[in-house]
């Protein structure tokens, strides 16, 4: 046998070069599929993990291929007779499972924060404000911004490093690059910059009434999980409350906030009213900049309707900005124009208040299918697109 | 391991009728293992999807199952590549192994078209690859490699590497062969004797198979596209035989391992309950829901073999069992194989069983729970469930029908295998698009067996079936006319 070559075929890792590019290539189709992808509930599930999983899907080798075939048969072995029942799908079937059928399927590992940027790249909090401050929220970059002759070797500047050695070679009557001398070397230096801002607080409101469908709550648990992901990564000390109402009124931890469903009635003023005394009692205007976004699904008691105007009303003048969205959203049928027509009593009645409807902090947004929860997200965060008041 | 023991098994081999080409053995790492794998072949052009399969490679890998202890090219000399990890009882069985390999190669039907010197000319390929890359950019050389191996199953395997370009259109004149009593007739005798006739009036003549061939003759393409697409091509041909001959060419490597050792004199226990471990994992039948090619090939030979000693000792067959898996191994591929040597004592022995859904409807709610039940196990519905994806190349027979610089218009012939995926459809009519540069048009089947038009054009996809189109002829009614067309742009 032959192993003298063996240091040679080390030498060739073409893999390791075409793994890298299929790493910029699934970044491109992440990129281009956040839409999709906002809503994909694998990442969604995968609370409090760095890494998330992204079905390749999204980045696919097409062929001509036979589809999903509920006829199709396979060949397997083993005991049972015909009609015994083997498999359950997800279960036996490996990775032929899917949630389409006949797709091979299977997930690309994702640093959740690498998503979470493309998706909010240039967004922010609108209208931060600088409060007195008292805590301030910081985010921190390293900045590479000066050049040094001693440092570590992963940092070396080769350009300078470069342009050393070739004044060196110049001085001893070689213009040329020649041997490098540790004396050529030069190191960049970085340094932590700190920018400093505001505090912010963000009170998050969700409906888990009866009439909340688990498609409607997933739209919102999508909504909100991301907003936590962008906010925890861009601002280091955001304060982040979680409220969930159904008649009353409750503050939920996070995780609880998404796993646990309630029932009954809706009543949406009562979680507005609940962070009304948050933000009295934890975070005073002078100090916090305060957002509140809730969601629903606009079936609110008829009764209600006045109040939470009223609510929305006064919340604004706490606020730097108060969100109401409203998912409509259902998985079995959807039509734009069938839906144009159901608008929520909640949602009319905000339409006959002219100071609300005029009001750019008033924000307000419609989730009818899940490619919407991206536009909603873009909506309620996006800084530029929207006049300053 | 020694040379030495090299040199007895391959003389051994030989004795036994083994025919081969030259094997040279390279031990390698793990990891350039994993990156031979993933390529297939250790010089080809690079291409991202082969860093996925490197990537799982190497992740199995680290997981601690599915290592790979050989991989070996067809080419002459056929190159094996073996794991520096392997036991010497496992290098004992890999270079038997590939002794069987390398034999399949050189002798099977299908490989005889196939070029032995591919290691270097995937080699050359990739060099120009990389030219093109400098040239025109990754993205663009990428975007036309994705296109290309998207439509690489459709090859014409008959028609060969090789083919003339269809001749244009012309006017033949043929002389009409007058019967020797015509000029008795006078209707007869006013005939013309030349005729005249309007040769290959549409493109393609037939329906093209090849599609990677006519888009490379026609397509208005640069010529560092048509090249990109031609060595997609080559390497599809290179790679044919071994697809369509996985079991029977895995199953004879296993069968010659087995024997080979078995007759090897030079080997100590230790080794031999070494080897045996190592061959009883290669052999296991595995996961349930799968079939492992090493076993069912293997399990066949062994039976072709019995079966042909006992008729050759009853006088009812002039060739012994080993001559006759001999000719199974020239001649054979995994169709007819499977078709003509899994027998029902086999299919029963080996409790082969078809499964598939319960409920069988077509439109089923996503979110219900599947369940798989056995559904049979007749001998002739477990060859057709094992046979039927291996057709076409494991592929959807697609044709073109026609093709002008107006449109372009392809159909689907395998109906009968089942439905496209319409998916996955839509974005091949968009790649075809994208080379024909003009309005692509697919027509198939639905899974209601309603003939469907897919379309590809500037406003991007859209679907209609055939029964609405006439409908529409009918009326023509006004609001109806959005109906049929479900535009997606």
């Amino acid at each position: 046998m032959n192993d003298s070559y063996k240091d040679i075929w080390e030498l060739r890792q073409p893999g390791r070069r075409d793994s890298e590019r299929h790493k910029v290539r699934i970044r491109k189709a992440i990129k281009e599929n956040l839409r999709e992808l906002i809503a994909e509930e694998n990442i969604i599930s995968s609370d409090g993990k760095r890494k998330v999983k992204v079905p390749v899907r999204y980045l696919d080798m097409w062929r001509f291929k036979f589809g999903p075939n509920s006829k199709s048969k396979d060949v397997g072995h083993g005991e049972g007779d015909p009609g015994d029942i083997i498999a359950k799908e997800g279960k036996g079937k490996g990775n032929k499972a899917g949630d389409q059928p006949g797709e091979e399927l299977y997930d690309e590992e994702v640093e959740l924060a690498e998503i979470v940027d493309m998706m909010l790249e240039d967004l922010g909090l609108p209208w931060l404000k600088r409060k007195e401050n008292q805590v301030e929220i910081e985010t921190e970059e390293m900045v590479f911004h000066d050049i040094a002759e001693k440092g570590l070797p992963p940092n070396v500047d080769l350009k300078r490093t470069l342009i050393e050695n070739l004044k060196r070679n110049s001085i001893a009557g070689k213009p040329s690059f020649g041997k490098i001398v540790p004396d050529d070397l030069r190191y960049r230096v970085w340094e932590n910059v700190v920018e400093k801002h505001s505090n912010a607080s963000v009170i998050l409101i969700m409906d888990r009434s009866g009439s909340m469908t688990d498609d409607k709550k997933y739209i919102v648990k999508s909504f909100f999980f991301w907003m936590v992901s962008f906010l925890r990564m861009k601002y280091g000390n955001v304060e982040v409350v979680f409220i969930a109402h159904d008649t009353e009124a409750r503050e939920v931890g996070e995780e609880n906030f998404f796993a646990i469903s309630d029932g009954g009635g809706t009543r949406i003023s009562s979680g507005l009213e609940l962070a009304k005394t948050i933000i009295e009692t934890r975070f005073p205007t002078n100090i916090w900049n305060n957002y509140v976004f809730s969601f629903s699904d606009g079936e609110n008691w008829d009764t209600d309707n006045e109040r939470c105007i009223a609510m929305f009303r006064e919340l604004l003048g706490m606020c730097q900005a108060v969100g109401y969205g409203e998912v409509s959203y259902t998985d079995q049928f959807y039509s734009w124009s069938s839906w144009r027509g159901h608008w929520s009593t909640l949602h009319d009645a905000i339409k006959e208040a002219d100071d609300l409807v005029g009001e750019p902090r008033f924000l307000q947004a419609a989730i009818v299918k899940r490619e919407d929860l991206y536009d909603c997200l873009r909506q309620f965060l996006d800084v530029d697109g929207k006049e300053k008041p | 391991m020694r040379d030495s023991r090299i040199v007895d098994l391959e003389q051994l081999a030989r004795k036994n009728g083994l025919d081969f080409f030259p094997v040279v053995f390279e031990v390698v790492s793990e990891n350039t293992m994993n990156n031979v794998c993933a390529y297939g072949l250790p010089t080809r052009a690079r291409h991202w999807s082969y860093g996925r399969s490197y990537d799982h490679q190497r992740i199995y890998g680290e997981m601690g199952f599915s290592k790979v202890f050989e991989m070996i090219t067809n080419n002459d000399p056929s190159y094996a590549f073996v794991l520096d990890s392997n036991t010497e009882a496992q290098n004992l069985l890999i270079v038997a192994h590939c002794f069987g390999h390398s034999d399949f190669f050189k002798n099977n039907i299908t490989f005889q078209g196939s070029d032995r010197n591919m290691a270097r000319h995937a080699a050359e390929h990739a060099n120009r690859i990389d030219e093109y890359i400098e040239q025109y950019g990754l993205d663009a050389v990428e975007r036309l490699m994705d296109i290309g191996f998207s439509l690489d199953s459709h090859i014409d395997v008959h028609k060969g590497l090789y083919r003339k370009k269809y001749p244009r259109r012309h006017i033949e004149e043929r002389r009409v062969k007058a019967n020797e009593f015509d000029d008795l007739d006078p209707a007869k005798a006013r005939r013309p004797s030349m005729i005249r006739e309007v040769v290959n009036a549409t493109m393609p003549p037939h329906p093209e198979r090849d599609l990677l061939w006519f888009f490379i003759q026609y397509a208005p393409l640069e010529d560092w596209e048509r090249d990109i697409l031609d060595i997609v091509r080559e390497e599809s041909f290179y790679f044919y035989p071994q697809r369509l001959t996985k079991i029977m060419n895995e199953g004879w490597a296993v069968y010659w391992h087995a024997e080979l050792l078995h007759q090897y004199k030079n080997i100590t226990p230790e080794e031999m309950i070494d080897f045996a471990r190592t061959h009883e994992r290669v052999v296991q039948p595995g996961n349930p829901f799968d079939i492992n090619p090493y076993y069912l090939g293997y399990r066949i030979y062994k039976d072709i073999e019995k079966r042909w000693d006992r008729m050759y000792a009853e006088g009812e067959s002039s060739i012994t069992g080993r001559q006759k898996i001999f000719e199974v191994r020239r001649d054979e591929d995994d169709v007819s194989f499977l078709r003509n040597y899994l027998t029902a004592d086999l299919v029963q022995e080996l409790k082969l069983f078809t499964f598939g859904r319960e409920n069988e409807e077509p439109d089923q709610d996503e979110d219900e729970e599947v369940l798989y039940e056995i559904k049979s196990r007749m001998r002739e519905e477990v060859v057709e469930a094992l046979v039927k994806p291996r057709y076409n190349n494991w592929a959807p027979k697609i044709v073109i029908t026609d093709a002008s610089s107006e449109k372009i218009c392809l159909r689907h012939e395998s109906e009968e295998l089942g439905t496209l995926n319409f998916r996955y459809a839509e974005h091949m009519l968009e790649y075809v698009w994208e080379l024909w540069a003009a309005p692509v048009e697919l027509r198939t089947k639905d899974d209601n067996g309603r003939e469907v038009v897919l379309l590809f054009d500037e406003a991007g996809f859209s679907q209609r079936t055939l029964e609405e189109e006439f409908d529409l002829d009918d009326d023509g009614d006004e609001e109806k006319d959005e109906g049929p067309f479900k535009k997606t742009p």
